[in-house]
């Protein structure tokens, strides 16, 4: 038994840690890494309160909150997928808030129990020193100058990636679906999540992504890499990160100061320094907001519902299992 | 008798925490599907949705493809260079060994990130050869290819330590009798090294058909997919499936079960005891002429297997910008005076992961003596069921482990509960590793006669002292090979840790990550070069303070 005694030590010992900071609150977040530090440092200056952070990527934060259902941990949630906060919302998961910091968040980007954190638009991500021609929209990437150059985050792990497939069928449907037909044609490749897509642009193997998260790109093209961020002509999807309190928090006050602080001048700024798009429409960024951007139609309820059957057809064109 | 009591209770308990509360937790999930909802609702309600997906027997049977090549792949190159470190006077083996143990510090998503850059069109290979290897690397056969240079170390170290124990001793007596060279090895030295072999290709298989990042990134273009994938689906499409993915991973273990039971039917009614107390020449055999070309093997496999990548890694992590490529120009130590701006950040992480991983190594390594022990070595009833479980957690994706574990210690009921603390993390890298320690010493164990612990007993020790005199000296080979592997793989592990991360706490692999998704791949290479560097230092220190120990205790 004596190989056990310091593992129960250790554990008790651990389990002494976890409730001397009772107090904190606890906010599970996807990316970008540096921003939530931020804000949460800025908070803790503000108003005394520490924030205990939990980050990783859409898909494990919500398998995390899945499996700690029973006794949960988190108070507030920040998503980088739209549908994970209505889905939750449906569920009855989620705290009736409206900031008064979100008056000037388009009405788009809210809703009665969540609200963008930032926004972030699908773009074409081009290497300017790969010899192809600067695409302008969409369907340049099914031009024979791209046969097999272009790559695109896989719309299964990457929940922007399944927006922009959505809305694109939304706003202009067979039309759409010819336009899939055409890449895959040009030997479009499915390539993992969203950085996994991206590298090999940037390395040169590809010449284009179709649908980069562009504050990553925008990121990699200020830090001296040959791409460029293009917003299509024909229009793109400008995907929300929503934020939202768990009604099983304990400390809702002090959730709702947060959401308030994020929405803040302060929090939003350091959101635009990000690269995103600051949710406030006020606030500055350092890059194209909404406006400068042609948006595609935002989608009604039974469009979003018809995601699953999408990903099936789509993921059946490109020979995926 | 009553220590031997203890010790099987000591090995049970202890099984019993680190594997089977997670791994039963995962079943019950697999069975109720409201679980982690804490409702016992609708058993079984979604069993025939998952498994009527008709792509189920398609993804099996590439699973199971996968795993033997990379087995049979494994052997080829693993077997080989075991024997020659094992049995023969080889140039530089301290050297071989630590390089050899290099592939196994870099984590698998690293590994193949870098054999992409290295060999993709415009990758660094045609920058300097002006050549690519594309189509290639992004095949079944690239998988194949990256995986086994990652899991080879297995086999190796297993091959060359089982080899070292028995020696040649009883080869001699072949070759005395009449026998030539090659067949005392085929006859006599090779069969005596099967439960090292064994063990160590069990490891693989269960390794092959777990891992996901290499076939998804190398092959998934190519149209092949496997079981892993489904269950990464799982947990990255809206809304998660935690049942379905519980399901899936049940199916990966019985593929694993069937190679456990196929390994045991291997190993039984033979004895393959050589530690038997009689004197044995501690030298190898000279290799003669064959010195050199032996090192030469040994030089180019290392080069593919350590250098390869580790060179990809360099490159970019040096490199200012990515589309910048291979130039001195473009040369910069941008990446690596951002790590240190970012202060105790990064080397918080480098102390919580080496901290980590050390905790890991020893826990597993005296859990794994122990449970070896209970299995080879006393009669206890339900032994091969411990065993089994000892093998289960290397073949579940440690992103289910990771889910198994919350659902069994994020309970209400717990007066106290190491979730949310680094504990979890240990526990998580305890369970998913354990396998290692366990299958070495098991290995070991084999090869030691029971009259050296009989002879022991005789002369008035009890099993205690037995254990503690006898075995773990004899063991002691293994068993430190083993949690050196332990030691590198908690060291870097992704996947539960970053879904078990503990609020605030940060690891190597978490920061490494998170330069990743941010598109700082630079960065991130940056990081895993001084982890590398760092990891292989302390593992040196580690061995040459054992070998001093060992120098001085003889």
């Amino acid at each position: 038994m004596m190989k056990i005694k310091p593992l129960i030590g250790a554990l008790a010992f651990g389990a002494l840690l976890a409730a001397g900071q009772a107090q904190a609150l606890t906010v599970y977040t996807a990316g970008p890494a540096g921003l939530i530090k931020q804000l949460a440092d800025d908070f803790k200056k503000q108003t005394g309160v520490s924030v205990d952070v939990f980050q990783a990527d859409t898909g494990k934060v919500m398998a995390r909150l899945e499996a700690e259902a029973s006794n949960p941990k988190a108070d507030v949630v920040i998503s980088a997928s739209w549908d994970s906060a209505l889905d939750l919302h449906k569920r009855g998961w989620l705290l009736a808030y409206a900031s008064p910091n979100a008056a000037k968040v388009p009405a788009e980007y809210k809703g009665p129990s969540y609200v963008a954190q930032g926004l972030s638009a699908l773009a074409i991500a081009w290497n300017t020193k790969s010899g192809t021609p600067r695409p302008a929209d969409w369907a340049d990437l099914a031009k024979p100058e791209f046969k097999g150059l272009v790559n695109m985050p896989d719309p299964a792990q990457s929940g922007t990636a399944l927006e922009l497939l959505s809305g694109l069928q939304s706003a202009r449907g067979a039309d759409a679906w010819r336009l899939f037909a055409d890449l895959k044609r040009n030997d479009m490749a499915i390539a993992g999540a969203n950085a996994q897509a991206m590298n090999p642009v940037l390395q040169g193997a590809k010449a284009a992504v179709f649908g980069a998260v562009d504050y990553v790109a925008l990121e990699n093209q200020a830090k001296g890499e040959s791409i460029e961020v293009i917003f299509p002509a024909s229009g793109t999807v400008i995907a929300g990160r929503p934020m939202m309190i768990l009604k099983s928090s304990r400390q809702q006050q002090d959730a709702k100061r947060f959401i308030d602080f994020v929405l803040s001048d302060a929090g939003q700024a350091r959101v635009a320094a990000t690269y995103l798009i600051p949710a406030r429409q006020d606030v500055q960024a350092k890059r194209p907001v909404i406006k400068d951007i042609k948006a595609l139609p935002m989608e009604n309820e039974a469009q979003r519902a018809g995601r699953q059957a999408l990903l099936e057809r789509f993921t059946t064109l490109f020979g995926r299992k | 008798m009553r220590a031997n009591t203890l010790l099987v209770g000591a090995a049970v308990s202890a099984l019993g925490i680190l594997v089977a509360m997670p791994l039963g937790f995962v079943l019950l999930q697999a069975i109720f599907p409201e679980l982690a909802q804490g409702s016992l609702a609708r058993p079984l309600a979604h069993l025939a949705g998952v498994l009527a997906d008709p792509k189920l027997v398609e993804l099996t049977i590439n699973t199971l493809k996968l795993g033997a090549c990379v087995v049979l792949a494994a052997a080829a190159i693993g077997i080989p260079l075991g024997t020659l470190r094992g049995l023969f006077d080889l140039p530089g083996a301290r050297l071989w060994d630590v390089l050899m143990l290099v592939p196994f510090m870099i984590p698998p998503y690293i590994s193949a990130l870098g054999w992409i850059m290295l060999l993709q069109p415009r990758g660094y290979l045609q920058q300097l050869l002006g050549v690519h290897a594309g189509p290639a690397l992004f095949s079944f056969g690239g998988v194949v290819f990256v995986m086994t240079l990652n899991v080879v170390p297995v086999v190796y170290f297993a091959v060359s330590r089982t080899m070292a124990a028995s020696g040649s001793r009883l080869a001699l007596v072949g070759r005395v009798c009449g026998a030539g060279a090659w067949r005392c090895f085929w006859r006599i030295t090779l069969p005596l090294a099967l439960p090292g072999i064994a063990a160590s290709l069990l490891l693989v298989f269960a390794m092959a058909i777990e891992e996901y990042g290499t076939p998804a990134a190398l092959a998934a273009n190519a149209g092949f997919f496997v079981l892993v994938t489904g269950i990464e689906r799982r947990f990255s499409e809206w809304p998660i499936d935690l049942p379905g993915a519980s399901v899936l991973s049940l199916i990966l273990v019985a593929l694993a079960m069937l190679a456990f039971v196929w390994q045991r039917r291997m190993l039984t009614g033979r004895g393959y005891e050589t530690t038997t107390g009689k004197p044995a020449r501690g030298e190898n055999l000279p290799l003669g002429a064959w010195r050199w070309p032996a090192a030469a093997l040994f030089a180019v496999i290392v080069a593919v297997a350590t250098f390869a990548p580790l060179f990809a890694i360099a490159a970019t992590a040096f490199s200012r910008t990515l589309s910048g490529g291979l130039a001195v120009g473009n040369l910069s130590l941008t990446h690596f005076q951002a790590i240190a701006a970012g202060g105790s950040e990064a080397s918080g992480a480098l102390a919580t992961s080496l901290m980590l991983g050390a905790g890991a190594a020893i826990v597993t390594g005296l859990t794994g003596v122990l449970v070896a022990y209970c299995v080879v070595k006393t009669r206890t009833r339900g032994r091969a069921v411990l065993d089994a479980l000892a093998v289960l957690p290397n073949t579940m994706p440690g992103v289910v482990v990771g889910v198994g574990l919350i659902l069994a210690w994020n309970q209400a009921f717990w007066p106290a509960t190491p979730y949310n603390t680094w504990g979890i993390l240990l526990l998580a890298y305890c369970c998913l590793l354990l396998p290692y320690p366990v299958r070495y010493s098991h290995a070991a164990l084999m090869q030691i006669g029971d009259n050296l612990e009989a002879a022991a007993r005789v002369h008035g020790a009890g099993t205690v002292t037995a254990l503690a005199r006898i075995l773990l000296p004899l063991l002691a080979p293994s068993l430190a090979a083993a949690m050196l592997l332990v030691f590198a793989v908690a060291s870097r592990e992704l996947v539960a840790s970053l879904l078990l991360a503990p609020t605030g706490v940060q690891t190597v692999s978490l920061f490494i990550w998170r330069q990743f998704e941010q598109g700082s791949v630079g960065q991130g290479m940056a990081m895993s070069l001084v982890t590398v560097a760092l990891t292989t230092t302390v593992m040196l220190l580690a061995t040459l303070w054992l070998e001093r120990r060992q120098a001085r205790s003889v």
